[in-house]
């Protein structure tokens, strides 16, 4: 069930009365409701895919309550490999089966063996790699004893399958989520105000900025041999934004629908194209996902704390890592690559914890040398989008190749240009909005709280004209299908 | 809690007072424009609004829309006519159009039903549904002969204001219509001449199907002889065409000859004049044609006005 879709206009309303009227006096059957809030949530895309999130519950908390009474180490270890295999084995099935069939039929016949081998029609379950991250950490973190392993069936159930970041996140850790079911929540008033204000920015971003933009970026990339350079450059800017938009604002949604329950998520994205340097960006863009693979994948290899050959080493995994985790194909893995060759001069010349802070902090304009660190970034990540958002390898330096030529120099023309001029004005209109609140959590969280009622209410009531107005046509979430 | 579910009412409450109004006001003017739909709004318009009240009318799909021009009969024929073709549409939505016009405007003396190979075919999806929006929600028949096929949701025809959801290019449309800026009409008293030369239509049908088989959907069968009954009782003289298709296309149909012959039954059987132009010289060159089962502007000139010279023979004889 899609945030952007009328069911889910429908389903979240009678979730909150039946949450805060009717199961309140009872926290248990508080995260009840939740359980089968969200399973209702995601058996509305394919009830089928039930039995693989019922699986991967069953076994992190057999695994947990194990782990609990278990001190013998070798056994530990055994059980904490049997949650990893079992979890990364639903990846390695549901995910990554036919591409690494295709490459290893590829390989062999690379050196003359002709192999022949069935690769098969499997339907990626939404949000797979997201649940299976989060449950990975309740097992890892039980097994470093950072976490009680919890005796609640249904809070752990409604841990991992809490619907407003089941299918695209913020990937939770299971120190900050699953104590929150453990206690019962109090209904806040400014918390629920500021959720439904996330979430009403988060469906601007998605249904204005995002689908608007999806509809050129995929005319651009699909048709990417018949246009100009200068066309191309527009392509690959759109889909930058198309992607941000999207996933940021599903982030955005998730976290405000989650204030509405009681709960507070991580922050997922935190205005990474206005970061003045690669390190910045990592720690502004899916924050879940980046410090995931520093806690679970880094800091267990050796982190920063070997030689330099260990931290390129661990940095290069990591952003492989990081490449392979969004999608089976050799574009995710190049794209990866191509973030840890970015990151390499920082590391190397140990600046990767520069920029800390929020640019031009305090001010409305940034500084001429902080401006240009920007747009470098920005358009360093524009190129690296291009290899996301590729069918393949090959269309991938297809596009680079057609970006590169004298036509760079031309004006844009494609199908739509009209249209496309009011998605790049209602974008550089977001971009401005995004720069002046980029110091809060999300651009309007302080956006005329000190106005009077009726003016703010004006704005909202702005943003949802804008919102019926020129919303796109309905797209599915980009991060759906990681 | 109080305090919020109270805020959020008031702040919500505009919007539930507001949406019915601003539907009705967006769907009366969207229902007015000249252009939205491929110009099919406009039809539906004339038709809820009684401007068709036409002596002849043109019946069929986008056959009869593109084929016919009702201005040559009206002048040769000095005989109000409108064309109802409707495009992408067998004949159970060209009969819904029948039936609205019935209860809106004067008795058509004739009706010309355009046949073809879509004409008794099962379709599924909604072709065209934009020329739908702005008669969704107060229109019981567009309700009932719509919602079988894939298109709207079962919200779309119950909520106010969320088929306009995203849909700037209506609202748009309903926005020219009201200032008349740029509500230009694409079609003469229904009929939309095509200004196109032969494209690559069929070769791309070839490439993909060795031949097409038409199938027939007796629930359609059963309409159209409920259609004619209908005709013959109110006194309303109904004339079957079938009008040129190209000569290749014609061979391109595997079950053609099956297909004519059951619509020369049904003439034989109600007694029908059937004018069949497949076999036309026209039929035979491509240059009026811009695909196997459309007539350019030219060749549809050419034919209405071999058709009124058909028609003038069967008036005269008074049948």
């Amino acid at each position: 069930m899609p945030f952007n879709s009328i069911d889910f206009a429908i389903f979240l309303p009678v979730v909150f009365i039946l949450y805060w009227f009717l199961t309140n006096k009872d926290l248990k059957l508080q995260n009840l409701l939740i359980v089968i809030a969200s399973y209702i949530f995601y058996g509305w895309w394919d009830w089928r895919f039930l039995s693989l999130l019922l699986f991967s519950t069953l076994v992190d908390y057999s695994v947990g309550r194990r782990l609990g009474i278990e001190n013998n180490k070798t056994r530990r270890k055994i059980l904490l490999w049997i949650s990893i295999s079992l979890n990364l084995g639903l990846l390695a099935v549901f995910k990554y089966y036919n591409f690494f069939l295709d490459n290893f039929i590829t390989a062999f016949t690379f050196f003359g063996t002709e192999i022949s081998a069935t690769s098969l029609n499997i339907i990626l379950p939404v949000g797979i790699s997201f649940y299976t991250f989060q449950t990975l950490s309740y097992g890892i973190d039980v097994y470093n004893r950072k976490l009680e392993p919890t005796k609640d069936f249904i809070a752990f159930a409604a841990f991992v399958s809490f619907f407003p970041q089941l299918v695209a996140g913020p990937i939770e850790r299971a120190t900050h989520l699953l104590p929150q079911f453990y206690k019962k929540r109090q209904f806040s008033y400014p918390l629920a105000v500021d959720g439904l204000r996330q979430i009403l920015w988060g469906l601007f971003k998605k249904i204005v900025i995002a689908d608007n933009c999806a509809e050129f970026a995929n005319l651009i990339f699909n048709n990417s041999a018949s246009y100009s350079g200068s066309t191309l450059v527009l392509g690959a800017l759109f889909f930058t934004f198309q992607i941000y938009c999207d996933f940021s604002g599903y982030s955005d949604i998730a976290i405000g629908t989650s204030r509405l329950f009681g709960f507070d998520l991580m922050r997922n994205f935190n205005f990474p194209y206005f970061s003045r340097d690669f390190a910045e960006f990592w720690r502004r863009w899916h924050i879940s996902l980046s410090t995931w693979f520093r806690d679970y994948l880094y800091i267990p290899l050796g982190g920063s704390h070997g030689g330099t050959w260990m931290k390129v080493r661990n940095t290069f995994i990591i952003f492989i890592a990081s490449g392979f985790w969004h999608g089976a194909n050799w574009t995710f893995i190049v794209w990866g690559l191509l973030n840890a060759l970015y990151f390499l001069p920082l590391l190397l010349t140990k600046t990767n914890r520069t920029n800390l802070g929020v640019i031009a902090e305090g001010k409305l304009i940034p500084g001429f040398k902080d401006f240009s660190l920007m747009l470098l970034t920005f358009s360093l990540t524009v190129f690296a989008w291009i290899f996301f958002r590729a069918n393949n390898m090959e269309h991938a330096i297809n596009y680079i190749s057609g970006i590169i030529s004298p036509s760079l120099f031309t004006i844009p023309v494609f199908e739509g240009t009209r249209e496309a001029w009011i998605t790049l004005a209602l974008t550089g209109i977001f971009v401005l909005i995004e720069w002046i609140g980029r110091e809060h959590q999300y651009a309007i969280e302080k956006l005329g709280l000190t106005w009077k009622r009726p003016l703010r209410y004006a704005v909202y009531y702005a943003i949802i004209i804008v919102i019926f107005w020129f919303g796109g046509k309905e797209q599915e979430f980009i991060y759906f299908q990681f | 809690m109080k305090k919020f579910l109270t805020r959020l009412a008031v702040f919500l409450l505009p919007i539930f007072i507001l949406i019915y109004p601003a539907d009705l006001l967006i769907s009366n003017f969207l229902a007015k424009s000249n252009n939205y739909g491929e110009g099919e709004v406009k039809v539906w318009e004339d038709i809820y609004t009684g401007n068709i009240n036409s002596d002849l009318l043109i019946y069929g799909s986008s056959r009869a829309w593109v084929h016919i021009n009702p201005q040559i009969i009206e002048d040769s024929l000095h005989m109000s006519s409108y064309n109802l073709g409707i495009d992408g549409h067998n004949f159970g939505l060209q009969y819904l159009r029948h039936k609205e016009l019935i209860k809106n405007n004067k008795k058509p003396a004739y009706i010309l039903l355009s046949l073809d190979i879509f004409s008794l075919q099962n379709n599924t999806g909604l072709y065209n549904f934009q020329q739908f929006l702005p008669f969704l929600l107060w229109n019981k028949n567009i309700y009932q002969y719509t919602s079988s096929y894939k298109g709207f949701t079962f919200y779309d025809y119950n909520v106010p204001m969320l088929r306009y959801l995203y849909n700037t290019s209506a609202l748009l449309a309903a926005l020219k219509s009201f200032t008349n800026v740029r509500n230009t009409s694409v079609r003469n008293k229904g009929y939309m001449g095509m200004e196109y030369t032969w494209n690559l239509d069929l070769d791309n049908a070839k490439a993909q199907f060795n031949a097409y088989e038409v199938k027939f959907d007796p629930a359609l069968t059963r309409l159209l002889d409920q259609f004619i009954q209908e005709c013959n009782a109110s006194n309303i003289k109904l004339i079957l065409l079938y009008t040129p298709e190209y000569i290749e296309g014609q061979a391109f149909v595997k079950n053609r000859a099956e297909m004519i012959l059951k619509y020369k039954q049904l003439a034989e059987k109600y007694k029908l004049q059937f004018l069949d132009y497949s076999g036309d010289e026209l039929s035979m060159q491509k240059d009026f044609f811009y695909n196997a089962q459309h007539l350019n502007k030219k060749g549809s000139e050419i034919f209405t006005n071999k058709l009124v010279k058909d028609l003038k023979l069967l008036i005269h004889k008074g049948q």
